[in-house]
């Protein structure tokens, strides 16, 4: 694949191809250039990283997170902990942790007018426990893709006639709590459903597109060959595995919650690309294709980065 | 402990800054500025289908001209040229590492004009580039990048 941006013809064609692959709705991004193709399989999950950045071996458990926990003062290796040591820090002091009592409160509060808001989110029970961890998930009813902030924002409108929009913080609180009902279960986003498939395929397109004024695309910072693992200023870039399983987290250099969609944001501001709202479909597909290598990797919600 | 002390320290740096904000009256918020020219990921909006600025061969009109000393506040500055996200630069605090190292870039035995075309469009000389076309995507306008170059071929 590396060879097919010297020859805009050919990177036409083949783009053209997976589009066409993929039922893709990019089709028509034809000129549009892109990092060349890492050759990730999805079935592999967050184990993925074997032979990518083959830094799970220093995170795959807590203990290898306590064997190794002598990186995270060394700057030339913090980056191969991939920000999982700061799970293992169980104090009770950061807004994370507040979050999902805030959440707990504003579910509460919403359940209290109208009990099926509760088992909108639970799909038919009140019980949400592990839920979270097959999320994103393919929704038939709505005939599309609902990450746990879509299924909030939808359940508010439908059952209450309220708006709680992906992105703001009464949806985040909402999601953390939402999502620490199921910490430590594993992640398992159902690769078998054909339509999650879709998603992934068009939310990798994504991942490789190159866009914005600087001309980057997540992989030019995320794959290896690429920036990942090499300093960016003060910033050293992770592998991409093993990374939705702790969002919506709190942020210590923003200072407030950042669901995964708001990071994506961020990070486009950061390429100088047109960023889009949370919520918005290609987002969403980024969000399967993201969360696919995070299968298996257990929920840490709760968290802070 | 320590793992704890430096958390607290996090967020309470986070708190503070997120206090302050909001206490002082931030200066009026800059309008956001407008990347939707560019390609994005978007389906449905027109930036989703704009095409990416095919490379530029650009030659030096004239002699290069160029301020060092400018070209060094550009090189440096996070929203400007940012050659030190990814370069290590005479000066410069926390260089990147990914790109080459520029420390001697000035006796490379490149001439103005092919230093020039680099950083222009770097595709042009290897398409698989990480780094950004600064002229070609209007990073940097014709003056700055003389000046930025300028500065390059001070490193000897």
């Amino acid at each position: 694949m590396s060879e097919h941006k010297r020859t805009p013809a050919l990177a036409a064609a083949a783009l053209a191809f997976c589009a066409l692959a993929a039922g893709n709705v990019l089709g028509e991004q034809a000129n549009r250039e892109r990092y060349p193709d890492a050759k990730i399989d999805p079935a592999k999950g967050v184990e993925g990283d074997v032979g990518f950045s083959d830094t799970i071996q220093y995170w795959r458990t807590e203990a290898d997170l306590e064997r190794n926990a002598g990186m995270a003062d060394k700057p030339d290796e913090q980056w191969k902990l991939n920000g999982k040591h700061m799970d293992l820090d169980r104090i009770d002091l950061h807004p994370g942790h507040m979050a999902v009592d805030e959440g707990a409160a504003l579910v509460k509060k919403l359940a209290a007018r109208d009990a099926a808001f509760l088992t909108c989110l639970g799909e038919g029970t009140a019980d949400l426990k592990g839920k979270a961890a097959a999320y994103p998930k393919f929704d038939a009813a709505l005939g599309r893709i609902v990450t746990v902030e879509g299924r909030i924002e939808h359940c508010a409108k439908s059952v209450l006639g309220e708006e709680i929009p992906q992105g703001k913080p009464a949806n985040t609180k909402i999601s953390v709590y939402f999502k620490s009902l199921s910490a430590g279960v594993p992640i398992k986003v159902d690769i078998g459903d054909g339509k999650v498939m879709e998603a992934y395929r068009r939310g990798e397109q994504s991942f490789y597109a190159r866009t914005g004024q600087l001309n980057m695309a997540c992989a030019s910072c995320h794959v290896p060959g690429s920036i990942m693992g090499h300093k960016l200023r003060g910033e050293t870039p992770t592998t991409p595995f093993g990374d939705t399983a702790h969002f919506p987290t709190y942020r210590t250099p923003v200072g407030a919650l950042e669901s995964i969609q708001e990071r994506f944001a961020r990070c486009h501001n950061q390429m100088r690309t047109q960023k889009l709202k949370p919520g918005d479909p290609a987002y969403t597909d980024l969000e399967v294709f993201m969360t696919v290598l995070s299968n298996g990797y257990p929920v840490s919600v709760p968290s802070a980065r | 402990m320590k793992r704890t002390l430096r958390m607290l320290a996090a967020v309470l740096t986070g708190l503070t800054f997120a206090g302050m904000a909001g206490a002082q009256g931030a200066p009026a918020p800059q309008a956001p500025p407008d990347y939707s020219v560019f390609p994005c990921l978007s389906y449905t909006q027109a930036c989703g289908k704009v095409a990416t600025r095919p490379p530029v061969k650009k030659a030096l009109d004239g002699p290069l001209n160029g301020n060092p000393e400018k070209g060094k506040q550009l090189a440096q500055a996070r929203n400007r040229g940012n050659c030190l996200a990814c370069h290590v630069i005479p000066g410069g605090s926390q260089p990147g590492t990914r790109g080459p190292d520029l420390s001697h870039f000035g006796s490379s035995g490149r001439s103005d004009a092919e230093a020039y075309a680099m950083v222009f469009d770097m595709r042009t000389v290897n398409p698989e580039t990480l780094m950004p076309p600064f002229g070609t995507n209007d990073i940097l306008n014709e003056q700055e990048l003389r000046d930025v170059v300028a500065y390059l071929l001070t490193f000897r």
